[in-house]
């Protein structure tokens, strides 16, 4: 046995007792194998070492990307050795090669792949010496080749395999991300979806990365503002990330979380003077994920959406997010976005007032309004349920484990309650516990409202207008010219 | 900017309805050099007292907001003789910004409550309860929001 292999026998042993595998709670020297094993505690031997599980959490972890390496593995074969650099974590207790980082520690480490074992001098600094293995191919700590052979690394400083025992694994994204989904979500549908998130706040940001943990490939990023100090304590995106356009922080998120994800990102006002910009972009999509929070903007992308012929899904929080609700427009299908303010008036009226911008919006000089944002985790029931909507409208010609919760989520509005907030028509649902048939707080109510047909967005509105006002639109005479 | 049919027909279809629900003094106009659509009249208060009102068809109507002016007084002024355009954006005189030709913007919907079930003769109508609002403000002095109240919505 070399002493590469006899090593990683030994970090085997500790890892399962690191990892609290079951049966394995000591260390023995295995005679047999000439090296130290993990075995249970009940094993009776003499010379069993007491190393427990605390003790054994000491590896640090270099990681590598798979995909990486198969691209530079041609030229590593050939040249010997190649240089990689990766991100220095936790002093240096998690290297992670920069290829894989979406956004870095901050401190670099270089390093030198060596393709087997180093030949004369060795390279200043680390080196990670790739050698074959006859180790399973699906383990972490295996590289299989381009040319279907497996290899194991090893990390060696100054010559010497590293003193602080850092494991080397591989990373090889898409299959390892795909095997957590798989089963539940269809993931190569997913991949060739696009997905138009208009509206980065608190929820619409939240929304982007949970489609992206999915596995949906294809984003585009609608917002115009910049991440404040205040929105941190509610949106995704941390206080480092503070002054930066909300398009790029969730684009980052997205890519932390999918990074073979492509996501377009455009800072920019969901107005009447971008019409045409976000019309090219409706068109472009599959669905459209809404979380803006003024009514102007929605029924702007619901017109787009209806012209296009596009499924959209409208979310958003009540007033300091004492609930919330949902929205789902198939066009022509469903009631749209204006069906539902011509229905509902003052259900689609409460929204939160969550910024500065958002009061000044709707607020006279001589009456100004106050700011009122809910709290993050009033807002993400919300946001997770749009996500679900969201991932059904791209699934919903395929065959999904979903398909069953189809029976469940086919209403085309969702109410979503907090709290009883005093003054809402919502203050005096009985507690939880009691309540039998009535409304509750923390559950979601599927509601039934009939699309019109004569809706001036996805109806006739004509024929509105001939029964309402006794016109005939087939009689219209041209306008009076002005010069 | 190019009209869709569905916009033409609907702002044709909204000269019909002023005209089938007597607000014929009323009326939504082309402007052929421009291609453009504006509506205006003269509006009368119950005192005889006559009003220019001037409405600009937004590109995106009828989901975007029309905004609604009043350019002849001009200046309109309040009860202390000042121009109300100074005032901008007002809850007590339900005014909203400006035109930078100096009329006054009634508040007739804000952009938070406008979609586009809601005609133009409904505008007018908003308009002509302003102005009657108006004259009381000018009679009494006291703010033009006692006499019309907050504006509900009213698809």
């Amino acid at each position: 046995m070399s002493n590469g292999d006899q090593r990683s026998m030994i970090r085997e042993a500790m890892q399962s007792i690191a990892q609290r595998k079951p049966g394995k709670s000591k260390l023995v020297y295995d005679k047999t194998k000439r090296t130290i094993v993990a075995v249970s505690e009940g094993v009776t031997t003499a010379k069993a070492l007491n190393i427990t599980a605390d003790d054994a959490d000491m590896f640090g972890v270099v990681t590598l990307s798979s995909g990486w390496l198969r691209e530079k593995w041609p030229h590593l074969t050939k040249i010997g050795s190649i240089p990689v650099n990766f991100s220095s974590w936790d002093d240096g207790d998690a290297l992670t090669q920069l290829e894989l980082c979406i956004q870095g520690s901050g401190t670099q480490a270089p390093a030198t792949l060596v393709f087997g074992q180093q030949q004369g001098s060795p390279p200043e600094g680390m080196v990670i010496s790739i050698t074959p293995t006859d180790k399973p191919t699906h383990r972490a700590d295996v590289f299989v080749s381009p040319d279907n052979i497996a290899y194991r690394a090893e990390l060696f400083e100054s010559g010497e395999p590293a003193v602080d025992r850092r494991e080397v694994v591989f990373a090889d994204i898409e299959p390892q991300l795909d095997l957590r989904r798989a089963g539940i979500l269809e993931t190569t549908i997913l991949k060739d979806r696009t997905v138009l998130c208009i509206g980065l706040g608190t929820g619409g940001a939240h929304v982007a990365v949970e489609l992206a943990k999915s596995g949906v490939g294809h984003f585009m990023l609608v917002d115009r503002d910049r991440l404040s100090v205040g929105n941190v304590v509610r949106h995704p995106g941390g206080i480092s990330q503070v002054g930066r356009a909300k398009v790029n922080v969730t684009r980052d998120l997205i890519l932390e979380k999918n990074p073979n994800a492509q996501v377009d990102v455009h800072a920019v006002d969901v107005s009447f003077e971008n019409r045409e910009m976000i019309a090219g972009l409706v068109q472009a999509a599959d669905l459209v994920v809404c979380g803006t929070d003024n009514r102007q903007s929605k029924l702007l992308i619901n017109e787009l959406c209806v012209s296009a012929n596009k499924p959209a899904v409208y979310g958003g929080a009540f007033r300091r997010a004492y609930g919330g609700q949902i929205l789902r427009v198939r066009p022509k299908e469903s009631p749209c976005q204006q069906c539902f303010v011509s229905a509902l008036p003052e259900e689609a009226s409460d929204v939160e007032v969550s910024s500065q911008d958002d009061a000044d919006a709707i607020a006279y000089s001589d009456r100004p309004v106050a700011v009122e944002p809910g709290l993050s985790l009033d807002v993400l029931p919300i946001a997770t349920q749009l996500a679900k909507l969201a991932l059904l409208e791209l699934l919903a010609d395929k065959s999904s484990t979903l398909n069953v919760l189809k029976r469940d989520f086919d209403a085309p509005w969702y109410l979503w309650l907090n709290r009883p907030e005093p003054g809402t028509q919502y203050a005096e649902m009985p507690p939880l516990s009691e309540s039998r048939d009535e409304m509750t707080i923390n559950r979601w109510y599927g509601i039934y409202f009939e699309r019109d047909e004569q809706c001036p967005v996805c109806g006739d509105f004509l024929a509105g207008f001939a029964a309402a006002y006794g016109i005939d639109p087939s009689q219209l005479p041209a306008l009076p010219e002005k010069d | 900017m190019t009209w869709t049919m569905t916009q033409r027909q609907r702002l044709a279809a909204e000269h019909q309805i002023l005209q089938n629900e007597g607000f014929t003094q009323f009326g939504v106009y082309h402007y052929a050099t421009y291609d453009s659509y504006n509506a205006s009249g003269t509006a009368t208060t119950s005192s005889g007292r006559n009003y220019q009102l001037f409405c600009i068809i937004p590109p995106g109507y009828p989901t975007e907001r029309p905004s609604l002016y009043i350019t002849d007084p001009k200046p309109l002024l309040n009860y202390h003789g000042a121009a109300i355009s100074g005032l901008g954006v007002s809850h007590a005189m339900h005014t909203l910004e400006p035109h930078s030709a100096g009329w006054v913007q009634i508040c007739h919907w804000r952009s938070a409550r406008w979609h586009a079930g809601i005609v133009l003769q409904k505008v007018f109508l908003k308009a002509m309860l302003w102005l009657e609002a108006y004259e009381q403000h000018l009679a009494t002095g006291r703010d033009l929001a006692d006499f019309v109240g907050t504006m509900q919505e009213a698809a």
